[in-house]
């Protein structure tokens, strides 16, 4: 079988990092300026050297990409030869804008995955056009790489990419996080939750017999855990609910029948919402009027984050609030697969404490199952 | 609607052939004997659960036959109705006073016994706890209750600690499951510490002991008397169809245990209760296992020489501690391989491949025999040698 591959390489990502800048988004002239020097390249030209050399498959790969720096310059150099140019950069400098036009190519030739070599801004950009149409794995080599689509290291990523095409992984969702630009530039940090991307995950397996295993689908895991919040729900009328972001919690709030925000968070009491997309202002008006509330998480990125990361609504003042103990952490099988830690960052020095004090959590991983899994904070 | 009411029977079977899942049988000419005939060739065996080759034993033979002579061929009922013999009590009082507990309870099979007891023990505001690597009869036990669930870390004390602190607060009560030897590996559930934490906490204690019965322990005793702790595990659950050479599932535990289990447990009481001829064997098998302590013996000799030559060949073969010995490979592919290469060179061991088993730790799962002789083993042991080279193992 032949897998279609759309290869990306985005030549400045990475390049702010070294200088102290937060990303190379829109300031690479001063990134120069400072001294920085590519480093994708070099990233990419890593993770395809080790991909050709240390795997075999006996499935074919075709390469969809751009000319040059953007993509085949490298595939050549490993000697890779069944290649398709899909776009040609009309400048010297390459922008955000040719990593568009690359995906729109990518869409029209229907590529099973797009192999990207940059960080959470190039990320952002591919997802903006593929949306959920296509998966995407990410080389990592930029500046902020929050976003799930990222292999650990170049030599992570390339036994990613081969067990996808072996087919011993599978389509789930990935979180796409980045650095609020806009807010940035007023003097907040703030990783924001951007969208739902697919990328590649590792599937579930349950036994269901004697030395026999079943994948079980994302959403078939999803339904347990949906079954699972519901009877909690049911059982706690009194309680309002507060849902965090992301694609598991959604997809519970879907099975309930409720409008719920992708990205945002949402209040539930008696089974119905009573506030959407809440920023911090709302939800602390909402525990004045509620005594009895509990935070539905789930992990939301690469690294793993519960808090500090795509959900800064949820500020130390709210955590505080609510009770560390009021909250509920629920996660696929596959996503712990990928985050076998649990981050917090509040932002609140005092309050990462008593989560590092914890040290553990259970997390909700099925219906009425339940596992352990370790706390990290980024102070102790 | 009109619909092709089984239509499904042949898309589903042509679906797991696809994919090849579908189990491939492998037929055995002869019994399952250290040499056995499998698919026409003649090869040393070292797939079977019999580890101390019991069911070959002159005395096991004599007593199947004495006993369908003297009760007949079947039994006629279910045990709660008229289906319990005296000979079905008999071997209960036997294997209590062999394992040291209070009491006993067999049933039809091992798996019988988890499906039917394990859902009892725990309903709605109790958890169990349970190790990942569990068996997958123990996970559809625990499928059938209302409790919650919750795992720890395979063999790992600290996270069932801490699995159990957060179980106190909110649950009634607290069942604590795990293998005893992990099928897998053959690595063996630090049951005293397990008991100890279960003390603790006011937590049940139930271990599925399948490979340690008649393995571990002294004579085979099983995971108590290996640890000491006979009698303070509160349900030791095990097999007849492995060590002991026969068939039928096994609980040792208190009076109260047994009391409860037989008067819960839906497979015990709705399924016909073993032959004669099977209780007769398994009467046997104890008196084997009290009396001739050699085949113990023979199994552990042969199990140590056997991984200690692996070793030194260069094989992995993991964290082992009983006589189920993996030789891990890497690849699924190069495990399948090495096992096709082996039966081709007449020694029969299957692979365990992934998602058994982590993906790059597919092996080989050897699993030794007391029946087997020195010449047995240098000749196994030279075949793996030899395609191990070949397939650039070691």
């Amino acid at each position: 079988m032949q897998i279609k591959i759309g290869f990306i390489i985005n030549p400045i990502a990475g390049m702010g990092g070294r200088v102290g800048l937060k990303g190379t988004d829109g300031v690479l002239k001063e990134a120069v300026k400072l001294g920085a020097k590519p480093i994708s390249p070099k990233k990419a030209l890593e993770m395809l050297e080790e991909f050709n050399s240390n795997f075999s498959n006996n499935n074919t790969v075709k390469w969809y990409t751009s000319k040059g720096v953007m993509g085949s310059n490298q595939l050549e150099n490993v000697g890779i030869k069944d290649i398709e140019i899909v776009y040609e950069t009309e400048n010297r400098n390459t922008s955000s804008q040719d990593t568009k036009k690359i995906c729109k190519r990518f869409l029209e030739k229907k590529v099973d995955l797009i192999l990207f070599c940059g960080g959470d801004g190039t990320a952002r950009d591919i997802f903006e056009i593929v949306g959920t149409k296509i998966p995407i794995l990410g080389i990592p080599s930029g500046v902020k790489m929050h976003s799930g689509a990222f292999g650990i290291n170049t030599s992570a990523t390339a036994k990613i990419l081969n067990d996808f095409i072996k087919k011993d992984l599978t389509i789930g969702e990935i979180e796409i996080l980045d650095l609020d630009e806009d807010l940035y530039r007023k003097g907040e940090w703030n990783i924001r939750l951007f969208g739902i991307a697919k990328g590649i995950v590792e599937p579930t397996y349950i036994q269901v017999g004697k030395s026999i295993y079943e994948t079980a689908s994302d959403d078939e895991i999803k339904d347990e855990l949906a079954e699972h919040i519901m009877e909690e729900i049911e059982e706690n009328k009194d309680t309002l609910y507060l849902f965090g972001s992301g694609g598991t919690i959604d997809y519970i709030a879907k099975t309930m029948n409720l409008e719920n925000t992708l990205l945002g968070i949402d209040a539930i009491y008696k089974k119905k919402i009573i506030g959407k997309d809440l920023n911090e202002k709302k939800i602390l008006k909402l525990l004045e009027k509620y005594h009895k509330v509990k935070l539905i998480l789930s992990p939301i990125g690469a690294q793993g984050f519960i808090l500090g990361r795509g959900n800064l609504q949820l500020s130390p003042k709210v955590i505080k609030k609510i009770g560390i103990d009021n909250i509920i952490v629920i996660s696929t099988p596959s996503k712990l697969a990928n985050t076998p830690v649990l981050r917090v960052d509040t932002g609140d020095k005092k309050l990462d404490k008593k989560f590092a004090e914890l040290e553990y959590i259970m997390v909700v991983t099925g219906y009425r199952f339940r596992r352990v899994v370790k706390v990290q904070t980024n102070n102790f | 609607m009109k619909r092709n009411p089984t239509a499904f029977l042949k898309r589903e079977y042509d679906e797991l052939v696809k994919n090849n899942l579908d189990w491939k049988l492998r037929i055995l000419e002869t019994g399952s004997a250290p040499h056995s005939v499998v698919d026409g060739k003649k090869v040393i065996m070292l797939c079977s659960n019999n580890y101390l080759n019991l069911s070959n034993h002159p005395k096991l033979i004599k007593a199947a036959r004495e006993s369908a002579q003297k009760y007949g061929a079947g039994s006629g009922s279910v045990r709660p109705i008229a289906g319990t013999l005296k000979i079905h009590m008999e071997v209960e009082r036997r294997l209590a006073k062999f394992k040291g507990t209070e009491s006993s309870l067999i049933y039809q099979t091992g798996f019988a016994a988890n499906a039917g007891l394990i859902p009892q023990l725990a309903g709605k505001g109790d958890i169990i706890i349970s190790d990942e690597l569990n068996h997958g009869s123990i996970i559809d036990g625990v499928r059938l209750t209302k409790a919650d669930r919750a795992i720890y870390k395979h063999r790992d004390m600290g996270d069932l600690e801490k699995v159990l602190l957060d179980a106190d607060k909110k649950y009634n009560r607290i069942l604590i499951i795990t293998d005893g030897v992990f099928s897998m590996d053959g690595d063996i559930a630090p049951m005293d510490k397990i008991v100890k934490l279960g003390n603790k906490f006011g937590a049940m204690t139930y271990v599925d002991d399948a490979h340690g019965e008649g393995v571990i322990g002294p004579d085979g005793r099983g995971i108590g008397a290996h640890f000491g702790i006979g009698g303070k595990i509160d349900v030791e659950m095990g097999t007849f169809s492995k060590a002991y050479g026969v068939v039928g599932g096994l609980i040792a535990g208190s009076q109260d245990l047994i009391n409860f289990a037989y008067n819960k447990s839906r497979t015990w009481l709705l399924s016909g209760s073993h032959p004669p001829s099977v209780a007769g064997a398994q009467l046997a098998a104890i008196d084997v296992l009290e009396t001739e302590p050699k085949h113990v013996k023979n199994l552990w000799d042969n199990t140590k020489y056997f991984k200690k030559e692996l070793n030194s060949m260069g094989f992995d073969t993991g964290e082992s501690e009983t006589p189920i010995t993996p030789v891990i490979v890497g690849e699924s592919s190069k495990a399948k391989e090495l096992s096709s290469k082996l039966y081709d060179e007449e020694v029969f061991a299957l692979p365990i491949v992934f998602p058994m088993v982590a993906r790059d730790k597919a092996r080989i799962r050897t699993m030794m025999n007391a029946g087997l002789n020195q010449e047995d083993l240098d000749f196994a042991l030279d075949k793996f040698e030899k395609l191990g080279k070949k397939l650039d193992i070691i």
